[in-house]
């Protein structure tokens, strides 16, 4: 996804969202125009994600990964340590419950986090990223993917059309 | 930002300066107490060390009381830290306005207690060094840990509790890195930058870290609960009088979160005295803890007269030798815990005018954690102390080993936290934000309200 992004600052949530407005009319995908803010803001505030959120189905993956393996080393335990009582080997259900139960939370919180720091993009440390720390001093920064000059051009003046500081080509991944 | 919304009267770097103090450079003061902190953990190491090479005799144990010290202390710590992330977690799920300010000191406090208290169970099963063998991994000696034992569902049960807890308290701050990041320089710059795993503020990086955050807090809920639920299994599943009880498991789980909100309160009261956090951390976030911390009371007092009631009733005689040696040389230990746990307390906590006074309901939260000390030796050595046959009957008392390692632990505890707060954010400085930004003032009639704005986010991207 990288290639040239125009991005611009502004001061206000209004005038923002009157220039992703613009953008979107351009014609822009939904999912090229995006913020940069310091906290987050409803969706359709500025701009709508259009991606679907599919990481939550890995905590349900990462939970059954879990189970199996907590069953798995419980069953396994049974079976190659034998614990011979009255003659018998004991294989217990409740222990067998609370191990897998254990292991399975933990395999959900490991796909919670795996899949959630994959699907928000982050750990890209060779990746030349978008950024302006000027959104710690509240402002929010409008960015918006375009092809072409003309493209460009166009972003740029609806931009600063809505009210945009600093409006500039930037060459970067969103 | 515009007029409308709360962010204009607080400018946010002015914001995060007054949130981030604790960062600031380490003063001649700081690194005394980080000294003296550092010097008490060390004292407790070398009593741990001499304990180690000189064998368990050092210590007060002797049959039948071979839990002790120790123990208690692996219980209480662990009850701590059900603070935490507990409570962060269900506030999180209610959407609990007032809970910002408290969220990121909530959830260190359970990190390090946690870690503190599970060294207790290593520190006491006398042989230190052989602790690898509760891990299970296929060895020439043919050993293999027992899963059905309890003591290995704690082993596991805390480790999840543990990493779990850990990965909390470290995805919430990703936000509050960034922010650091973007105002540090130097080594600092370099350090958030690293931790912050190039989390920039997009769009799509809040909605999906809203969605994970809400699943954590999903999952960190039941993880809990089952940590002190095996606790208390640890001391049910023994036939042991006063420790075979059905109610074992709800009664610690009540007792940690009981002792938990009392340490968050202690916790929050310092930080706010020592950061002059007083514009963020007011009185409504002391007067809420202090009504949950009401609530707890009241239900440990039902749980431990229903405890006791069945015994009372039944008067078999093991158990009932157990109860009435609280009225003996247990008797003081016994006072304190009614005493700091319900007499005292929870008559103080009803009071609203003790809830609004920080300094009061300090005192009482420091009264809540010594009166849930009192309770868990109680559960754990007069049981022992008083066993079936009176011929082996014998008193414990920790020696001066014990009480060198439990105050080692402490100021261990001490110093992970000082310097937690001097390197991370200690003040959930996006969260707090974006209430701010949430909240605006409304007049209805004559009065003005502060009004909350709750955005509706279904999480299924698009038009959502």
């Amino acid at each position: 996804m990288s290639g040239i992004v125009i991005v611009g600052l502004f001061d206000a949530i209004d005038p923002a969202a009157a220039a992703a407005r613009a953008l979107r009319a351009l014609p822009l995908p939904e999912g090229d125009v995006t913020t940069l803010s310091p906290m987050p803001l409803p969706d359709g505030a500025i701009c709508r994600d259009p991606r679907g959120i599919g990481f939550p189905k890995f905590t349900l993956v990462g939970w059954f990964v879990g189970a199996l393996a907590g069953l798995g080393l419980a069953l396994a335990t049974y079976l190659l340590y034998p614990l011979f009582t009255g003659g018998k080997e004991i294989i217990s259900v409740p222990p067998t419950m609370i191990i897998t139960y254990e292991v399975a939370m933990l395999g959900a919180l490991a796909g919670t986090v795996i899949a959630g720091f994959r699907e928000m993009g982050l750990c890209r440390f060779r990746t030349r990223l978008i950024h302006d720390p000027r959104i710690q001093e509240g402002k929010i920064l409008l960015c918006a993917r375009v092809s072409g000059d003309e493209q460009a051009k166009r972003a740029m003046d609806a931009m600063k059309t809505a009210g945009g500081t600093d409006v500039r080509p930037e060459e970067g991944e969103l | 930002m515009n007029g409308n919304d709360h962010l204009a009267r607080t400018d946010p770097g002015a914001l995060y300066r007054e949130l981030s103090r604790s960062n600031l450079p380490a003063t001649k003061r700081w690194f005394l107490g980080v000294g003296l902190l550092a010097i008490a953990t060390l004292w407790g190491i070398g009593c741990f060390i001499y304990q180690m090479k000189t064998g368990m005799g050092v210590t007060g144990l002797n049959r039948p009381v071979m839990w002790g010290s120790f123990i208690t202390s692996f219980v209480f710590w662990i009850g701590l830290s059900h603070s935490g992330t507990l409570i962060s977690a269900i506030l999180r799920l209610t959407n609990a306005t007032w809970r910002a300010p408290i969220l990121r000191g909530a959830e260190a406090l359970t990190a390090f207690t946690l870690m503190v208290g599970g060294l207790f169970p290593l520190i006491h099963i006398g042989r230190n060094w052989r602790f690898y063998y509760m891990i299970p991994y296929p060895n020439a000696r043919g050993l293999w840990p027992n899963l059905r034992s309890p003591l290995m569902w704690d082993a596991v049960a805390i480790n999840t509790y543990l990493l779990g807890s850990l990965t909390f308290l470290y995805f919430g701050m990703i936000p509050d890195l960034a922010i650091a990041r973007d105002h540090a320089t130097g080594w600092r710059k370099k350090f958030y930058n690293a931790l912050a795993l190039g989390f920039r503020g997009t769009h799509n990086e809040w909605r999906r870290y809203h969605i994970a955050s809400t699943i954590f807090a999903i999952l960190i809920i039941p993880v809990a609960v089952s940590v002190h639920s095996i606790v208390g299994w640890d001391f049910a599943m023994a036939k042991v009088p006063g420790w075979h009880s059905t109610i074992f498991a709800p009664y610690f789980v009540t007792g940690a979160i009981f002792s938990g909100i009392a340490a968050v309160v202690i916790v929050m009261a310092t930080l706010r005295k020592v950061f002059h956090l007083e514009r963020v951390l007011t009185v409504v976030q002391f007067e809420n803890l202090g009504k949950l911390l009401c609530t707890m009371s009241l239900l440990w007092g039902y749980f431990y007269f229903s405890d006791f009631l069945t015994v009372w009733y039944n008067r078999n005689p093991e158990e009932w030798e157990v109860f009435r040696s609280y009225a003996g040389v247990f008797l003081p230990l016994f006072l304190v815990m009614i005493g700091c746990n319900f007499v005292v307390s929870f008559p103080l906590l009803c009071m609203r005018r003790v809830r609004r006074s920080i300094p009061a309901l300090t005192v009482v939260s420091i009264l809540v954690v010594i009166g849930m000390y009192a309770e868990r030796f109680l559960i754990v050595v007069p049981s022992l102390a008083r066993r079936n046959d009176p011929f082996i009957w014998h008193n414990y008392f920790p020696s001066w080993v014990e009480f060198s390692i439990m105050a080692g632990a402490l100021s261990m505890f001490l110093l992970l936290y000082t310097i937690f707060t001097k390197l991370f954010p200690i003040m959930a400085v996006s969260d707090i934000q974006e209430h701010l930004f949430h909240t605006t003032d409304r007049k209805i009639g004559e009065a003005t309200v502060e009004s909350i704005a709750m955005p509706h986010d279904t999480g299924k991207g698009g038009h959502g």
